[in-house]
């Protein structure tokens, strides 16, 4: 009992790992139809980023964990709306079904190579900001970080789910999502919006990186898997379900980790990408995910 | 107008044509190939392997080079895989034409490279690849010559020596082994399995894990439930980091002995007070016990500044060094850059090499491709940061 306990908390914390990076698929995905590939590598910059700031790899700290932050926060948005005017506005403007999937990979790959050069190709160690000594719940441990990862988890799609709802720009966001071109008669600058829902997506993808830093390394090539996950996360849970994102993250992790330790750590993949396949030929728009009706 | 030509003047020609390409040679470089990852996970041992080489080749070049020529490397990152390991070999030979090649970090990529080198009769001392097999895939009769030299602990002297350390130093009785699924840690993991058998052993929990894992619960939980006293790992830093972290989260804390990747730097920072007490096989530990060592030492962090003056690598870049002097004595007693008269050199090697791991006295034969020796090799100890000799004694004698 304790030990599945303990595989089910770890599965927690590993699914939300992945739900947070998987935001950023959403957002841009729901406005423009398009998704950026180099989702892994704008989480990467981020905690790059923040490590900079907060850590001691560029003759810092200058800022303590929290204060990093909102400075993560604007280089995240700022890396996103770099994405979306070089790589994927050209394919927009020109109606190019598959232009925006080669722009954001080749972004993505840049964006690694420029990392590596300048701060390694080593992996690094992330300042914890909170206490690193494991908490007992009822005989399982999970880590202080694993449940403010959590937090953020949550904390990130209820803000998206207020935002969507309840203020006139993400009223905007939705509008564009929903029928683009009408959006536009209707006097929405849906060219800003997409250019926002990407900012967006790298700022949640950037946060993500500093929130699972401490947990999982700091390194140029640190978002590659991760990035990967994700997506197939996204897809689980449906690409316009913030709480699909959550429940996707979850079954993926918990899978994860019973399958290693009932069947073998050396299986420890495949339900997760079995269930992928399922999701893919039984329900494609995802487990919370809205059919969307293409009309020629 | 008819011409004559005289008979002699075609050899004549011929003749002068060669000795004109051949005073061009030897004012020419001599090639020698370094390939190693110099990104990814596994790229501290193959900065540290390069930067060893590196250092040996300006010593040798400042003192007139060998037989009047300078070295020349040529580096090549292979990014620890093995279709780039390919491309960069095939870029080596046929592009650069390289004399002789020093490398290879990762056993999958020197699997997959060294037949290339062998089939172009292009001798490779790898210098840093463990993987037991690396040294016996052209063996004579079936071949005629075998090209590939190593002077590295093959993980054969590493799983004797981990298990030797768990079995009889340590007296545990159960064992659980963590490898990573590439071919190193699968390799490595056969190795000790033969290892654990000699001993009438077997291992409690055989457990594996991926590249880039940041999870290793499931892992974890299935050696402890099998009451494993010790873990034995065949991995790399970052996930042997994650392996020691999450053994802190679990609050289950049992030795960690394994193969000499657990002195990696981003192994040891990355598992801060959580990788303390792991040991390893080691054939150098950055500690100047000898006056070679010491200058060694000194020169390395001269030239290259590591932070905390620690080498990432100390073990890579010893190998490195010793690779680059070793190679140069067998070009010098071949008298020429000729790739099949060095590998001959090389199995017959006259000059006693004083290296940094040991001193090299003929290091190989026809038969015996492996420089490095159990006696070679001493257990490593993760220590407030660094890595010391486990066994006080080993720190006097070796």
């Amino acid at each position: 009992m304790e030990i599945l306990l303990q595989l089910i908390l770890s599965g927690v914390a590993l699914g939300m790992i992945y739900a947070v990076v998987a935001f950023g698929y959403q957002s841009t995905f729901a406005t423009s139809g398009t998704l950026n590939f180099g989702q892994g590598e704008a989480l990467m910059l981020g905690a790059m980023f923040g490590l900079s700031l907060a850590g001691d790899v560029m003759g810092g700290p200058y800022l303590n964990y929290w204060l990093m932050i909102p400075a993560v926060l604007i280089f995240g948005a700022f890396q996103g709306m770099v994405v979306e005017a070089v790589g994927v506005r050209p394919a927009i403007k020109t109606k190019s079904e598959f232009g925006w999937i080669m722009s954001t990979i080749a972004l993505g790959i840049i964006f690694r190579n420029v990392a590596e050069n300048i701060w390694g190709k080593d992996d690094m160690p992330f300042p914890s900001p909170i206490s690193s000594t494991p908490l007992h719940i009822f005989g399982a441990s999970v880590l202080p970080m694993e449940l403010m990862v959590d937090v953020g988890a949550l904390l990130m799609m209820v803000l998206v789910e207020l935002f969507n709802r309840k203020t006139i720009y993400g009223k905007a966001v939705v509008a564009t999502a929903s029928d683009r071109d009408a959006a536009g008669l209707m006097g929405i600058n849906t060219r800003m919006v997409i250019t926002f829902s990407y900012a967006l997506s790298s700022m949640s993808a950037a946060f993500a990186g500093v929130l699972i830093a401490p947990i999982t390394l700091t390194g140029a090539s640190m978002g590659a898997v991760l990035g990967l996950k994700a997506f197939a996360v996204a897809i689980i849970g449906g690409l316009n379900s913030g709480m699909g994102i959550i429940v996707g993250g979850i079954l993926l992790g918990i899978a994860e980790t019973t399958t290693g330790f009932y069947l073998s750590t050396g299986y420890k993949d495949v339900p997760g990408l079995v269930l992928l396949l399922l999701v893919l030929a039984i329900k494609p728009s995802g487990l919370f995910g809205k059919t969307a009706i293409k009309k020629v | 107008m008819h011409m004559i030509k005289p008979r002699w003047i075609k050899p004549v020609i011929g003749a002068s044509l060669v000795a004109l390409t051949l005073s061009a040679q030897a004012a020419d470089t001599i090639k020698i190939g370094v390939s190693g990852p110099l990104s990814g996970g596994s790229s501290p041992m193959g900065i540290s392997m390069r930067d060893g080489v590196k250092l040996a080749a300006d010593e040798i070049n400042k003192a007139g080079g060998i037989l009047g020529r300078k070295i020349e490397l040529v580096e090549r990152d292979d990014e620890a895989k093995n279709e780039r390991g390919v491309q960069v070999t095939q870029d080596l030979i046929n592009r650069e034409h390289v004399v002789a090649t020093l490398g290879f970090i990762n056993t999958g990529v020197a699997l997959a490279s060294q037949r290339f080198y062998q089939q172009a009769k292009i001798p490779v001392i790898d210098n840093v690849a463990t993987g037991s097999i690396i040294t016996q895939q052209f063996l004579p009769p079936k071949y005629p010559k075998n090209y590939i030299f190593r002077i590295a602990a093959s993980d054969k002297i590493q799983s004797h020596m981990i298990v030797e350390e768990a079995v009889v130093k340590r007296k545990f009785t159960k064992v659980a082994i963590l490898a990573d699924s590439t071919n190193y840690g699968q390799l490595g993991r056969q190795d000790l399995e033969k290892a654990l058998a000699a001993r009438g052993m077997k291992p409690v929990a055989e457990e594996k894990f991926n590249i880039k894992d940041t999870d290793m619960t499931a892992q974890l939980l299935r050696a402890k439930e099998a009451g494993a006293q010790a873990i034995l790992t065949y991995g790399i830093g970052p996930e042997l980091a994650q392996i020691a972290n999450g053994m802190a989260k679990l609050g289950w804390k049992v030795p960690m002995i394994g193969s000499w990747t657990l002195s990696m730097a981003n192994y040891i920072d990355n598992a801060g007070k959580n990788g303390e007490g792991a040991r390893m096989p080691q054939t150098f530990i950055q500690e100047p016990n000898t006056p070679k060592r010491k200058e060694f030492i000194n020169a390395y962090i001269k030239a290259y500044h590591p932070a905390h003056d620690r080498i990432p690598s100390p073990v890579s870049a010893a190998q490195g060094y010793d690779s680059m002097y070793v190679l140069a004595a067998a070009i010098k007693q071949a008298g020429s850059a000729d790739s099949a008269k060095i590998q001959q050199a090389l199995e017959n090697l006259n000059t006693k090499v004083n290296g940094v791991v040991t001193t090299y006295d003929h290091p190989f034969t026809s038969t015996n491709h492996e420089a490095i020796d159990v006696k070679d090799t001493v257990m490593g100890e993760v220590k407030d940061g660094f890595v010391v000799y486990a066994y006080e004694s080993d720190k006097k004698g070796h």
